[in-house]
């Protein structure tokens, strides 16, 4: 199986790519500008990206193609879930407080990406913009204090969102929502 | 999972493949590039060169404890002192990234030298993926450029080799024990050293301030996990700070600077928390600071904020 990690500019995104690795999964990062044609992975990481880039289209690639055209499972990180919100029909803006390192984040709904997860868990962020308003057809799956939308899933299509970042060591069960992620794109793999 | 002792052979092998001729690599005495000087030796044997560069922002003993460390290794070596070039270059800087610049671009220019000397066309570091995700380019914004990727001149001529690119310190650390390498477990220490550990000029008098506060904060740490008041920190230091206080010493007024001691934990160094250290451990660390540099500095404070928002090192 092999998941690609986009690159949006992050600091973390070469973190997804290890934890990927770690998991044992076929892994590279590819540039945001590679056409959605010549993607043939089981899954997508959109990595978050340097400040602001969530809410400019130009700087997010082929993003929102990818949303767009690909029957994959894609997991949006920061900027990636910001872009993702933006691009089907949310609001994504600037944060009125934004979240810098330790958050507490709360499972609204656990669904597939917080099966078995604790209520309330440690999570690193690093982000000034956030989904402000959940696009139509999504769900919101988890919350903290200061930011509304922490995760979100589409309801029929695999599409997830997460403002938190799972890929950071000092974010608890950082690896099993991977993993978790892993199992919807190994489940839609074998059809 | 990542395994080390494939990694070691996979770039052994690769470094026979790519390396056609003689090498140096720029040898800190750090877990990185010794790690990387013990992988390519294997692979190039005598025809590698390390260089040791003083550029007298070097902690207390450093230089020659790196020194004999090197000859232990195994692996040819020689120390160059440039401190006075270092020195000279820095006058009256005091922006971070200037420092970082002009502290990469000397490193480079030292090297050259050694290279002509010794008919080396390939440079060896010990790069691993938080230099080069931190020093930006393209969408990722530069948080701060190292010495061995945002601080490389444009017109460097010897071809790069960096076997660590895609490793974080903790996985240097696991290829480190396979190897058997001693220094495995040593703390993080920047490439600018104590040049950015002073906020302001680095200038001689400021280095020996920072480079004592730096002893005094290892010693005391190591004491007290030693004792097992606390464990050993991933990174712990002391920054001099251009702040001035007014302070009272031998019942005389002091009007004096400022140290901010700083220990954090992480695994990567792509996120860190402070490091909860015992108050009569920061009392002992503060104390000894203040009596040792007498009225230069009158206040010690503890850095209490995690990455982010900061960064481990303050510039």
């Amino acid at each position: 199986m092999q998941v690609l990690v986009v690159d949006n500019g992050g600091q973390w995104t070469h973190r997804e790519w290890r934890v990927l690795r770690d998991l044992g999964v076929e892994t590279s990062i590819v540039p945001n500008t590679t056409p959605p044609g010549s993607i043939s992975a089981d899954g997508l990481v959109l990595s978050g990206g340097s400040p602001r880039v969530g809410l400019d289209e130009e700087a997010m690639g082929m993003c929102g193609e990818y949303i767009d055209q690909l029957d994959i499972p894609i997991l949006g990180i920061c900027a990636g879930h910001q872009c993702m919100a933006l691009r089907l029909g949310g609001k994504a803006a600037h944060s009125a407080t934004p979240e810098f390192g330790k958050t507490l984040v709360s499972v609204v709904d656990e669904d597939d990406l917080f099966k078995g997860l604790p209520e309330t868990f440690v999570a690193w962020e690093s982000h000034n913009d956030e989904v402000t308003e959940l696009p139509p057809g999504f769900t919101l799956l988890a919350n903290s204090e200061t930011c509304p939308v922490q995760a979100m899933k589409h309801e029929t299509r695999p599409l997830y969102g997460l403002q938190f970042h799972p890929e950071v060591e000092h974010t608890d069960n950082g690896y099993e929502i991977f993993q978790a992620f892993l199992d919807v794109c190994e489940a839609r793999r074998k059809g | 999972m990542f395994d080390p002792k494939k990694f070691i052979d996979d770039q052994v092998e690769k470094t026979r493949s790519e390396v056609k001729g003689k090498a140096i690599i720029a040898a800190s005495g750090g877990v990185d590039s010794t790690v990387c000087a013990a992988i390519v030796s294997r692979a190039l044997g005598d025809q590698l060169l390390a260089v040791y560069v003083d550029t007298g922002f070097m902690r207390k003993g450093e230089t020659k404890a790196v020194d004999e460390m090197l000859g232990r290794l195994g692996v040819n070596h020689m120390v160059v002192d440039a401190s006075d070039e270092y020195f000279a270059a820095l006058k009256g800087v005091t922006d971070p990234e200037a420092k970082r610049k002009i502290i990469g671009e000397k490193f480079i220019r030292v090297f050259e030298r050694e290279a002509v000397k010794s008919g080396a066309e390939y440079l060896v570091q010990g790069t691993i993926a938080p230099d080069w995700i931190e020093s930006g380019g393209g969408l990722r914004d530069t948080i701060k450029s190292h010495h061995n990727v945002g601080g490389l001149p444009s017109d460097m001529k010897m071809k790069l080799v960096e076997p660590l690119r895609d490793l974080y310190k903790d996985e240097v650390r696991k290829v480190a024990r396979a190897l058997g390498i001693e220094v495995a477990e040593r703390q993080p220490f920047p490439g600018p050293a104590l040049a950015i550990r002073i906020m302001g000029e680095p200038t001689r008098e400021s280095v020996d301030i920072v480079r004592e506060a730096c002893a005094i904060v290892e010693e005391e740490i190591e004491k007290a996990a030693g004792e097992g008041k606390m464990n050993i920190p991933w990174q712990y230091f002391a920054v001099l700070l251009p702040v001035k206080s007014v302070g009272v010493q031998g019942d005389v007024r002091a009007y004096g600077y400022t140290v901010a001691v700083r220990a954090v934990e992480s695994v990567d160094a792509m996120s860190a928390t402070y490091m909860r250290i015992p108050h009569d451990v920061l009392e002992s660390i503060s104390t000894r600071i203040t009596n040792r540099m007498k009225d230069r500095v009158n206040r010690v404070v503890y850095d209490i904020t995690d990455k982010p928002p900061a960064t481990i090192e303050w510039e």
